[in-house]
């Protein structure tokens, strides 16, 4: 989404995404001309006229689970939405029995919260995988 | 202001998705995860 009309989302993608991206952008391309879902949502520079690169989590409830809010000249890593989205379905999944410790990848191991756990965590978690 | 935990405000807007030009609301979704970016502009580099 972007304060550019739909015309312009139209010229982007069928003369530039699509020559990246076969049979182009996969996901609607929404328009927010006026700004006021960018407004709405926080992300909105008003001096620049223009969203800044915000970026939010729904689940199936409607529930934001998180966001990010980078300037312009810096560009995502979808990789790590996509790990974000992966940690909170198993969450949601595990109805948060499990939880996903720093550094956790889909079939890495989780953390069981509980009175067992409390004080132990050192012996089952070590700082190096927050590096994996 | 947006906090995690609460709920997404939800909106209506005009969309371009696969040749056709369509209305997408945020609460059509619910029963699906969503993903909702935001960037400044198309043609822009980044």
């Amino acid at each position: 989404m972007s304060t550019d009309s739909v015309f312009v989302h139209k010229m982007w993608n069928d003369n530039e995404l699509s020559k990246m991206v076969k049979g182009g952008v996969p996901f609607p391309m929404l328009s927010d001309a006026g700004a006021s879902v960018g407004t709405l949502y926080g992300i909105y520079d008003a001096e620049a006229g223009v969203d800044t690169r915000g970026r939010f989590i729904i689940d199936p409830d409607g529930v934001v689970q998180g966001f990010e809010v980078l300037m312009p000249p810096v560009g995502r890593n979808v990789s790590e939405s996509l790990r974000q989205i992966q940690a909170f379905q198993l969450v949601r999944k595990t109805k948060g029995k499990e939880v996903t410790p720093s550094g956790w990848k889909p079939g890495k191991q989780t953390l069981k919260p509980g009175p067992g756990l409390v004080g132990k965590v050192w012996e089952v978690w070590k700082t190096s995988m927050a590096f994996d | 202001m947006i906090q995690v935990g609460k709920k997404a405000p939800d909106f209506t807007a005009d969309a371009y998705h696969k040749g056709k030009f369509v209305s997408e609301t945020l609460s059509d979704h619910l029963g699906k995860w969503v993903v909702l970016c935001f960037y400044p502009g198309d043609f822009t580099f980044v």
